[in-house]
Parts: structure tokens; C-alpha cells; sequence
């Protein structure tokens, strides 16, 4: 149902210059649900959490937020209703501390009830150590860390992860599983654009797969990773 | 009573000496020269707070510094008293920059430098034909002179300087430590992510830029109190973008006491060079050239590297340690 899904986007297109980069994408997230984006390069994931978050306009089609119509707002806009994302490579405020880094979300992310204490958001994402660091000290998967504190910091209703566990070793997984799971607790809704299979199929409930721009399969993990159409874009 | 911080005594201390200077017997011609350091120490301070913390290269002070010194002169003539007038001059460099700013701001980085750069030229043309008010030509070309100054003296010319120069270090502070600091700082550092967070770009760009041009706009006033006499190539002059640019880039962009430091050199390379014409311009592009390579960061950012200020803040640490302990 449009009205009891926390995000909706209707038929979305983006062209650039003759490339059409988002075809006709149409898909629904609940609350609380964790829904996986998925597909090979190119396919469009990323343009479509950026055409969320209001970096690009939709040429056509709506995007619904809690039932209102986003599709024309300002990405400061978005983030006010209650929107986070994190970028695929991290971008910090570089001359900033780590603490003073999530300040400016929490100072600006909108006039939402007080979210997580600062410290507690350090905790999840296990950035303690370096709280008062200089972001363009820390390494790159402290800074990937860091979107996700960011992110949170705002207080958010739906969180929009970017490629969270890229460069991530083996042994690094487990605890990005657990923190998906913990903002899963927080009540928060995710989408989840990943590449690496182990945290895409246990942290979702439900798989979204694009290739060249459009939606050609949707369900769960299971379901989906036995589409012949999945398999075809994924291997030819 | 509560013994305020040692850095705020030591501030208002050092103000008060400077205030003294005049009736102390300093020479004339060293307040002449602290005149100028405090107009151009207010003019690269708001130059830092844009470039420096806000991101913005704005390369148009010379049109907020002619539009008030043009206010400030045409208001003498039609019963605006000066001292109205440094503030309406202030007031329409500040209306002047949030009517371009809607379309400048479209434009990012390089683009911003270009667009803000055409409009003093703009309006240099423009007052080189706009007589308002006084007859067809008055002296040479195009000036007008600022009347009903007689009366202000080099004391008092010095002391609005030194208000000036106090006021722009104050509200720099001030917007450093609020939160309108901290987000010009995400600004600056990432303009995508700042927006993503939840900072309306445009409008703390606003901010900061109306507020620049305020204070750039009394400072440039109150060099026409002081010298009252403009005319569209002085008032519109480009050395009002060179000098707080250079000041800013020696002394330190995007550091609190950079300008200080830069205004300091800017002023004495002004009078060591004034006698040697276009050669001035020359070395000052040298220094420039030089600095910008061999230390980006400014000299304050090269001080704040060696760790100069390491010992003599251990000293004022000690001491205010001390000035508390004996005060419970």
C-alpha cells in the first residue's frame, strides 16, 4: 500500500545526456524493513540513492516519503524529513575532528527528537578510539565508519547505505552485519546498496536487482539470487 | 567577581594601549600607518571568513568598498551626516551582495571568482557616468568629495579604524565558535555532504556573505572619512581585492590570526614599495608567487606547524593557572 510504506518511488527516470541511467524504476520500502539494492556495474544503484536523496531531479515519475512528494526537494530538505545516506567513497569533512564531523549532522540533520548520544554512535560503528581525531587522519575504513556515524547522526527514519562493507576483510564482516542489525533495532528502515554477497543476503529481508537501469527481479534473498534473470545479468 | 580568561585580558589590554596611542603623543605618522593596517586587517578578515571558512573565493571587495565609500560621499551632499552615512555605506554594500547572490552562487568555485570579479568593473563604468548629485565634472574625473569632515581628526579617523579592525575580529570569533562556524566549515570542506546533512548551502553562503560585505562596506567608508576624496578608479580599485587577498594568503587562510599577521606585512610592503610605482606591484605578485609555494599554509600556519606558539602558550597557561589558584 502507497500510504503505509515509508518510501515509495513510482516510475522513476533519470537521463544523462543520451544515457538513460534509471528506467522506469518503481519499488516500495516498508518501516523497518532492510532492502537490498543490488546488481552488476552500471546497473543504476547508485544514481537511484542519489536520485532519493535528492542529488539528482527525476526527469519523470514521484518519490514518496512517508506519503509526501520529495521528488523536487533540496537534499538539506530530505535530510530534515529524516533521510541519511552515506557516500560509496568516503567524504568527510576533512579539516574536522570525527566528534565534530557527526556534530554537524546532529546541529543540522533537522528539528527531530535527540537522537543517539554522540558517544553511543561512536560505540556502534566502533570509531571510540578515534572520537577526536582529524577525519583526514583516519584511514579509509575508519572514514567508512565514520558515513555511517554521520548518518546516524541526524537521526534518521530511513538510512541509505552505500556500499558499506566495500574493501571490507573476512574477518570485518561479522561486525558490519551487527551493526546493520543494531540500526535495525534503533527501528530505522535501510536500503542497502552492497557487492559483497555474504552482507547482502543476511542483513536484507528483500532484494531489489537492477541491470541497466531497470528492475528485473524482487524477493527474497533466496528467491532471488535463483532468477534466471538475475544470473543472466550477473553472468551472461 | 569572576577573573575573566587571561586571552580576554590580554585582548582588552592590548586595545587599550592602542586606543592611548593618540593622546600618548605616537607619532602621526604611525597612526597613519595603524589606520591603514586596522582597514585592511577588517577587509582580510572578512576576506578569510569567506575564502578561508566559507569556501568563497569572492573577488569583488572593491565593489562593496566603492558602493560604501560612494554612499558615505553622496549622502554628504544631500545632509547625511558621515557618521550615518559609514553605516548606510555599510548597509548598501551588505544590499548589494544578497541581490547578486542569487545568481552568483549558482556558479561553483572558479566560476564564483569570475562572476564576482566583472561587477566592480561594472560599476566602476557606472559611476563614471552617474552624477546624482553636484555639477558635471568636480575636480578630477568623476570624484565627488566627502564634505562636513573637517572637523575629524587623525585621532578620531584612528580610533573608527581601530573599532573597525576590533569589531571584525570579534565577530569572526563570535562565528567561528557558533554554529553558523561550523557549518560554513563543512561547507568548505564538502560542499555534498554538508547538504546532506542537513545544511541549507545558499543560505549560510548568504549569511556569511552579507556579513562580509557589511564590514568590508564600513571599513571602506571609513577610509574615505579618513582620505575624503573618491572617484570611481579609487573607490572601484582592484588593490581593495589585492590587498586583504594577499593578507589573507601570507598570513594564513582559513586561521584566525593569519589576517592579522598578513595585514601587518601587506601595510609595511605598502609604504616600504610606495615609491616605486609599478615595480611595487611586481614584487608584491613575487612575494605572492612565493609564498603560495614555498608555505601554502601562511605564516600562521607555518608558526601553528613548528609548534611556535607551543612555549609561549605553556607560559599563559601557567600563568592563568596561577591567577586562579590565588583567586579561590
Amino acid at each position: 500500500m502507497l500510504e503505509t510504506a515509508v518510501l515509495s518511488v513510482d516510475r522513476v527516470t533519470k537521463h544523462f545526456g543520451g544515457i538513460v541511467a534509471v528506467k522506469d524504476m518503481t519499488f516500495e520500502v516498508q518501516a523497518g524493513e532492510v532492502v537490498g539494492l543490488m546488481g552488476p556495474n552500471g546497473a543504476g544503484k547508485t544514481t537511484l540513492l542519489n536520485l532519493i536523496a535528492g542529488v539528482y531531479r527525476p526527469d519523470s515519475g514521484r518519490i514518496l516519503f512517508q506519503g509526501k512528494d520529495i521528488t523536487r526537494y533540496a537534499p538539506h530538505k530530505i535530510c530534515h524529513l529524516g533521510i541519511a545516506r552515506t557516500y560509496q567513497i568516503p567524504q568527510p569533512f576533512t579539516s574536522l575532528s570525527a566528534r565534530q564531523n557527526i556534530l554537524v549532522a546532529a546541529t543540522y540533520g533537522g528539528k527531530k527528537a535527540a537522537g543517539m548520544e554522540h558517544d553511543k554512535i561512536f560505540d556502534l560503528v566502533n570509531l571510540s578510539e578515534q572520537k577526536d581525531m582529524l577525519a583526514r587522519d583516519l584511514a579509509t575504513v575508519s572514514l567508512k565508519r565514520l558515513e555511517l556515524a554521520r548518518a546516524l547522526a541526524s537521526n534518521p527514519t530511513l538510512v541509505l547505505l552505500d556500499e558499506v562493507a566495500a574493501g571490507s576483510t573476512d574477518a570485518e564482516i561479522p561486525r558490519i552485519l551487527d551493526m546493520t542489525k543494531q540500526v535495525r533495532k534503533m527501528g530505522k528502515t535501510i536500503i542497502l546498496v552492497e557487492h559483497v554477497m555474504k552482507v547482502m543476503m543476511e542483513a536484507v529481508d528483500r532484494i531489489v536487482v537492477m541491470d541497466k537501469g531497470e528492475k528485473i527481479a524482487e524477493g527474497t534473498p533466496g528467491e532471488v539470487m535463483k532468477d534466471e534473470k538475475v544470473l543472466a545479468a550477473y553472468f551472461g | 567577581m569572576k577573573i575573566p580568561r587571561l586571552t580576554t585580558l590580554v585582548s582588552v589590554a592590548v586595545l587599550v594601549v592602542l586606543a592611548l596611542f593618540p593622546v600618548i603623543g605616537i607619532s602621526l605618522s604611525w597612526l597613519n600607518y595603524l589606520f591603514l593596517f586596522f582597514i585592511y586587517l577588517a577587509l582580510a578578515n572578512m576576506w578569510n571568513l569567506l575564502a578561508g571558512y566559507t569556501g568563497l573565493i569572492c573577488l569583488c571587495p572593491h565593489a562593496f568598498v566603492g558602493l560604501a565609500g560612494y554612499t558615505l560621499a553622496i549622502g554628504t551632499w544631500v545632509g547625511v551626516p558621515f557618521q550615518v552615512g559609514l553605516i548606510a555605506g555599510g548597509a548598501v554594500a551588505a544590499l548589494f551582495a544578497l541581490l547578486i547572490s542569487y545568481p552568483v552562487f549558482r556558479m561553483r568555485g572558479i566560476y564564483f571568482a569570475i562572476g564576482t570579479l566583472v561587477l566592480p568593473e561594472a560599476l566602476k563604468a557606472w559611476f563614471n557616468f552617474w552624477r546624482p548629485v553636484g555639477n558635471e565634472y568636480q575636480g578630477m574625473g568623476a570624484g565627488y568629495s566627502v564634505t562636513g569632515v573637517a572637523g575629524v581628526n587623525l585621532g578620531d579617523t584612528y580610533w573608527l579604524g581601530l573599532a573597525i579592525a576590533a569589531a571584525s575580529i570579534f565577530v569572526v570569533h563570535i562565528i567561528l565558535r557558533a554554529r553558523l562556524g561550523l557549518g560554513l566549515t563543512a561547507i568548505r570542506d564538502n560542499e555534498n555532504t554538508a547538504a546532506s546533512s542537513g545544511i541549507n548551502i545558499f543560505r549560510l553562503k548568504l549569511y556569511s556573505f552579507v556579513i562580509a560585505a557589511f564590514i568590508m562596506g564600513i571599513a571602506g567608508a571609513a577610509y574615505y572619512i579618513y582620505s575624503p576624496r573618491i572617484n570611481p578608479v579609487g573607490g572601484f580599485n582592484i588593490s581593495w581585492l589585492l590587498l586583504p587577498l594577499m593578507a589573507t594568503v601570507i598570513g594564513g587562510e582559513g586561521i584566525e590570526e593569519g589576517p592579522i599577521i598578513g595585514a601587518a606585512i601587506v601595510t609595511f610592503l605598502r609604504f616600504l614599495l610606495a615609491d616605486y610605482g609599478a615595480w611595487s606591484l611586481l614584487i608584491q605578485g613575487i612575494i605572492l608567487v612565493v609564498v603560495v609555494a614555498v608555505m601554502p599554509q601562511g605564516i600562521a600556519g607555518l608558526l601553528r606547524q613548528i609548534g611556535a606558539y607551543r612555549f609561549p602558550l605553556k607560559l599563559f597557561q601557567a600563568a592563568e593557572g596561577k591567577i586562579h589558584k590565588n583567586s579561590k
